[in-house]
């Protein structure tokens, strides 16, 4: 009402009634228009926000990024923006658990993105850029163990410039990758050719060296630093009869035999035992071989822990599975196995937080008749190889929250500490390491560098921002995207675009990749459905819809702009904003 | 995805920010819309609505020529400028071959109460101009009393109640007339929006009308920023259709792919809170009625 | 060349509408201003005015559309009575405000209810507030005489306000007299075509008519520019009764016609129809009787001569207005502002209204008389007992 009168009293100071218009006749004075800028109390912005599937993604990647890049046709490009934050993108591309697709916006709307096909994709074809090493710095880093953890580790290590050699006890790189997953899940070709381009970054290597042993953790922790990344390859142990006195296998162990050509025969009829990735994979690897594998499971199918679409795979390609079934005792004759004895369950209700608990059902016992049992039923930390007076919790290495362990100049990440025992968890793991090996040299502070470098509120950290910076004008996001800040009115839905994979009863002939990956048509098509979430797309919408026209294009005549002299604050630009790429916040506040 | 706004809208604005509308007000995206498509070459009628204010309240103007007379006469407006047009263009004072587009716009009140006859009138003599009626559902001008396209049950001042009438189908009313073109609009639509405006502007002279849908955030007592959202919501539960009758004959330009149940659109309005189930049956009842007939 | 042709008023004020060369026409039929809508229509479907008709569904849309057409630039004309007078009263504020000469005639009629298609003045006196000039004719050539020079006083610079050409319904309107025709090439020298700048809508030089001020700014200095324009066509219309009469050769007296004032005592003072009746008694007085009476035919009620009559009558020892309307409650419009001419101390004449001829009741000559009779009796006095007279209400 001020700013009203303000007006009329300046209008009136001009205008008597011998100079004004003959007659109330206006005109036109678009000029002297209100200020409703001043009517404001909350203010559209163009952010830049994290998508859901990059916060979720435990290595950092930077998804939204590498898929508008891919949707261009610029793969090579999209993959150096992969590359920008884990060395193994053909690796995930194959046998990631997704979570990135779990978070997905779009699931909300159709279907979630097959982010990991893309990603796949893009992974076979060649960089535009490879990362170079960075400037030589002084200090020596120490790698227990070349796993993706230790190879992650190691190769962002070398982009900062350090000197990096990683201790192998095997003959071979690549930890669980190598020996523990299967080819017809990752061909070894696309393993060794990401391993090779790690290496190819300077990195030294001793293989047949086991730590502690060969080399001593005395000389280990006189190194500027060490990365402890040496997995659990132990099998955990099956408290059942018969278990020590009769030739159970390890599944960890006999997945290390035949990935290493060596070959242990599990006869006609194998009992698994187990219900995580190890006992499927364990399942599909002695189909192929020629044997009948049976997986005995004491829960149903919804709590394996196992990849669901791993278990899905290994129905459809015929392999039975036992559930609400738990191993009683071992039976043999003569030394050899004959059969398990095993004992229905009924799952009792779950309490909170927790799986429903199996109780056997008395009087259900059964004899299945078996050749052999392979018992994966959990790994552990092999004993002895830890140096001593090093904190563990239940069995696994003590870490905080940036990989540090209770040893000073010791750090561990991966399957041998209480990270969760996945891949792309690992290789996280690694680059988080690699950073704060890096912040111990250098005195930055951790905090602040990982509040400049985190990904939304939970998510990993960007070590590729660290290491480019910003370029100039360039907005950061911050806060991620939430489902209801997308507007699925602007979307046209499509159903995820089907990944080709072998035909069933072809798969299990051999070893051969069962996924056949998506052509370039596929994964254009299957890019182009990401929203962008949080990115503006220079739609128009916010222009379109402006009640004020305070939308504009700017100077540039590249992207929009408020003009905030007249934008009231209602908020229909934000409403309408398809990926949700302007925010709303109090007058005032950024 | 939709398309690059440059694609649907001309560029131009003759219709600028510093007014006094609401925020979030589906006028001020209408109006706007309506002035790119037609143009500098255009003279207003204004009537009585909520767009008096950034056309007429000193000291906001069009960049347009702009005449408001009363609360009603609108159309009689449009008949005596393209009468005056006409004769001028004979007479040599305004060239022949200039076009210029006169059109009218009004609120819901002044269009099909108090102006209706004015508005039969015009549109029985085939004046040239677009008409364009600004329906936000009540005579919100005045600080929100009910009208005769106030939907049944709607709360306002002067129905605190709900009102007990059904809503005014004005653009069949208009249809009747036997005039080039009539054609319903939304602020939730704007190709459908831009191309229809296009389509009456090109063509053959006469009386063109149009009802505009306009979600009032402060009349319905919805929050501002969901204005777009409400018109598509009153569009896909079947509240509002969007058709055209070009020459008597009707085509439905937009069918929604799933007609989602009006209690989706009623529950985000305060002007709807104190409804009871048979209400919205009845509601229902109505709305199903009206796609059924539209349809046929 | 003129020609002579036996017209009634409403076919006179057509052929003065066409001779003005109006260009846009919108009308609603009402008795008794029919004819005049459907001449017009006629002259404009066969060609002899290039002009637009708009057949408008009520007056108030005509008053509408009249505005419109006006603003364009077009020289618009229009025609009623009463009702539809009163149907378009809104829209007659909108006219004059925004200062768009458009002229209308009035055939007078009375205002119903009781309804009827006889005449008064009431109607057009109850629009004296709408800023419109107001002037009445007398007979059906003073009407046809009147359009033109209607359009040359509105149109002009100085004023630029609508204009009312006023005359009674059936007395006027229906009856035919012998008009002269005005030569049209006359006409066109005379009144020059409507090309405004002040308010016109022009894409090229963009306006806003009709504002709608919510704050101090400049209500009040409208309304005096209006004040002030009327305040100027005091002095037009004379000018233009001049240069009308130096064209056609004809006088009207300007803004109030005045016959035997020098020396008279006592004064008769209508407008209208009345006059004629009036005129003739008033000679008759005179010239048979001696009586030192004089007569005042009002044109211009709106802008109402004040001055200039004041001038004119403060001599007289009593004057009798003579009208056909009143505004109930206080006095007859036309004995109310003359009244207010007389508000100094020491003002002289006694003022008396007769209120007659409502609803189309016949004023006689013998009425008339006696009137001015009583006038003559009354002129020493101090004041008489009741000087609002309702002269015809049978039983009083």
């Amino acid at each position: 009402m001020n700013q009203r009168k303000q007006i009329g009293q300046d209008v009136q100071k001009r205008y008597t009634y011998c100079d004004l218009p003959i007659g109330d006749v206006s005109i036109g004075m678009p000029a002297e228009r209100r200020k409703t800028g001043l009517w404001r109390y909350l203010k559209p912005q163009f952010v830049r926000k994290f998508s859901p599937c990059r916060e979720a993604c435990p290595a950092g990647n930077d998804v939204e990024g590498f898929l508008a890049l891919a949707d261009q046709g610029r793969y090579g490009e999209a993959l150096e923006r992969l590359l920008g934050e884990s060395p193994l993108p053909g690796v995930c591309g194959r046998v990631c658990f997704h979570p990135c697709e779990s978070a997905c916006n779009r699931g909300a709307f159709d279907d979630a993105l097959s982010i990991q096909g893309v990603e796949r994709f893009v992974a076979d074809w060649e960089p535009t850029n490879f990362p170079a090493p960075g400037p030589p710095r002084r200090e020596k880093v120490a790698i227990v163990g070349s796993g993706p953890a230790g190879l992650t580790c190691a190769y962002h290590l070398r982009r900062l410039g350090y000197e990096v050699t990683i201790f192998e006890k095997q003959a071979v790189l690549g930890g669980m990758l190598q020996l523990g997953i299967p080819t017809y899940r990752l061909p070894r070709e696309t393993l060794d050719r990401e391993i090779d381009r790690i290496l190819g970054l300077g990195v030294n290597v001793e293989t047949r060296c086991l730590a502690g042993y060969d080399i001593s953790w005395e000389n280990l922790l006189s190194w500027d630093a060490v990365f402890l990344a040496a997995g659990a390859h132990a099998a955990t142990e099956l408290r059942i009869q018969g278990y020590s006195a009769n030739e159970v296998i390890s599944g960890t162990a006999w997945l290390e035999a035949v990935n290493l050509g060596r070959s242990v025969s599990v006869g006609s009829r194998v009992g698994i035992i187990g219900g995580g990735n190890t006992a499927v994979d364990c399942a599909r690897v002695a189909l192929r071989l020629g044997a009948k594998p049976l997986i005995i499971y004491r829960r149903t199918q919804s709590e394996m822990p196992a990849i669901r679409a791993e278990v899905e795979e290994a129905l459809q390609e015929g392999i039975e599975i036992q559930w609400l079934t738990s191993p009683v005792a071992i039976r043999s004759r003569n030394g050899r196995i004959v059969g398990l004895e095993c004992i229905r369950n009924r799952l009792s209700e779950p309490e909170p937080g927790r799986r429903a608990r199996p109780e056997p059902i008395s009087g259900s016992d059964f004899l299945m008749e078996l050749d052999s049992v392979i018992a994966a039923v959990g790994e552990t930390v092999e004993g002895g190889i830890l140096p001593p007076s090093l904190r563990d919790e239940q069995g696994v290495v003590w870490i905080d929250e940036w990989g540090r362990t209770s040893l000073p100049r010791l750090w561990a990440g991966g399957d041998v500490t209480t990270d969760p025992r996945m891949v792309v968890h690992a290789i996280g793991a690694g680059k988080r390491a690699a950073l704060s090996i890096h912040a111990s040299f250098t005195g930055e502070d951790l905090g602040q560098l990982g509040e400049r470098l985190r990904i939304g509120v939970k998510g990993s950290f960007s070590i590729d921002r660290y290491l480019k910076g910003d370029p100039p004008g360039a907005m950061f996001p911050k806060g991620v995207v939430r489902p209801d800040e997308v507007n699925f009115n602007y979307f046209e839905s499509v159903k995820r675009t089907c990944m080709p994979s072998l035909e069933p009863g072809y798969r299990v002939r051999g070893f051969s990749e069962v996924n056949l990956g998506y052509d370039e048509q596929r994964a254009r098509d299957e890019a182009r459905r990401c929203f962008q979430c949080g990115t503006c797309r220079v739609c128009g919408n916010c222009y379109v819809f402006c009640p004020d026209g305070s939308v504009r294009l700017d100077s540039a005549g590249c992207s929009y702009e408020i003009d905030y002299e007249y934008c009231k604050g209602c908020g229909v630009c934000a409403n309408e904003c398809p990926t949700g790429a302007i925010a709303m916040d109090a007058e005032g506040e950024i | 995805m939709i398309k690059n706004a440059r694609e649907i809208l001309p560029e131009e604005d003759f219709f600028h920010p510093g007014h006094p509308l609401c925020p979030g007000c589906p006028g001020g995206i209408a109006l706007r819309w309506i002035m790119k498509v037609l143009g500098r070459d255009s003279i207003a009628n204004v009537g009585a609505t909520c767009l008096c204010l950034p056309t007429h309240v000193y000291p906001h103007s069009l960049e347009v020529p702009s005449l408001y007379i009363a609360m009603a006469p609108s159309p009689a407006g449009i008949s005596g400028m393209s009468a005056a047009i006409r004769v001028l263009k004979r007479k040599g004072v305004i060239p022949a071959e200039r076009k210029i587009n006169i059109f009218a716009i009004s609120g819901d009140g002044s269009t099909a109460d108090i102006g209706l006859a004015s508005l039969s009138g015009a549109a029985e003599r085939n004046d040239d101009g677009l008409y364009f009626c600004f329906d936000n559902e009540a005579y919100m001008n005045t600080g929100i009393q009910r009208s005769s396209t106030t939907p049944q049950f709607s709360w306002t001042y002067s129905t605190t109640k709900g009102k007990t009438q059904r809503k005014k189908d004005l653009p069949r009313i208009m249809a009747a007339h036997d005039i080039p073109y009539v054609a319903t609009l939304s602020v939730g639509y704007p190709e459908d929006f831009i191309k229809k405006v296009e389509k009456a502007r090109d063509m053959e002279p006469g009386f063109k009308y149009f009802q505009i849908h306009g979600p009032c955030p402060t009349g319905w007592r919805f929050p501002e920023n969901k204005t777009v959202e409400m018109a598509r919501l009153a569009v896909e539960t079947g509240f509002w259709s969007l058709y055209e009758v070009v020459h008597g004959s009707l085509r439905v330009t937009y069918r929604p792919s799933k007609q989602r149940p009006v209690i989706d659109y009623i529950k985000l309005q305060g002007r709807f809170q104190g409804l009871t189930d048979a209400d919205i049956q009845q509601l229902q009842q109505w709305v199903d009625e009206k796609l059924k007939d539209l349809n046929q | 060349m003129a020609t002579l042709k036996m017209l009634t008023g409403n076919y006179a004020a057509a052929y003065g509408a066409k001779l003005a060369r109006v260009e846009v026409f919108p009308a609603f039929p009402i008795s008794p201003q029919s004819p005049v809508m459907e001449k017009i229509a006629e002259f404009i479907e066969n060609g002899e005015l290039d002009a637009e008709f708009i057949p408008a569904e009520s007056e108030h849309s005509v008053m509408a559309a009249a505005i419109a057409a006006e603003a364009m630039g077009a020289r618009t004309f229009t025609a009623t009575s009463a009702q539809g007078l009163l149907y378009m009263h809104e829209n007659l504020f909108v006219a004059s405000g925004i200062r768009l000469p458009v002229v209308m005639a009035i055939v007078n009629r009375t205002v119903g209810p009781p309804n009827t298609v006889l005449n008064d003045l009431s109607d057009s006196l109850d629009q004296r507030d709408t800023a419109w000039i107001q002037m009445y004719a007398e007979n059906a050539q003073e009407v046809h005489d009147m359009i033109p020079q209607a359009y040359r006083i509105g149109e002009d610079p100085r004023v630029l306000l609508p204009v009312a050409v006023c005359y009674e319904g059936i007395i006027i309107s229906h009856y035919m007299e012998p008009v002269e025709i005005l030569d049209q090439e006359k006409v066109d020298r005379f009144l020059p075509p409507y090309r405004p700048t002040h308010a016109v809508l022009d894409p090229d030089r963009p306006m806003s008519l009709g504002q709608i001020v919510m704050d101090d700014t400049y209500i009040t200095e409208i309304k005096y520019q209006q004040q002030e324009a009327m305040d100027r066509s005091k002095a037009v219309i004379q000018e233009v009764d001049e240069a009308f009469g130096n064209t056609f050769g004809r006088t009207y007296g300007g803004l109030f016609q005045t016959e035997g004032m020098e020396g008279a005592e006592v004064a008769l003072l209508t407008l209208g129809s009345l006059a004629s009746t009036v005129r003739a008694v008033v000679r008759q007085l005179r010239e048979e009787d001696g009586l030192p009476i004089g007569f005042i035919k009002l044109r211009a009620f709106r802008p109402f001569p004040s001055q200039e009559l004041r001038d004119s009558l403060s001599n007289m020892k009593a004057v009798a207005v003579l009208e056909k309307g009143v505004s109930i409650g206080a006095g007859g419009a036309v004995f109310l502002d003359v009244s207010h001419c007389f508000n100094r101390r020491d003002d002289n004449p006694l003022l008396i209204d007769y209120v007659l001829g409502l609803g189309g009741r016949d004023v006689t000559f013998e009425e008339v008389r006696n009137i001015a009779l009583r006038l003559f009796e009354e002129r020493a006095a101090d004041s008489v007992e009741n000087p609002i007279r309702w002269y015809q209400v049978r039983g009083l």
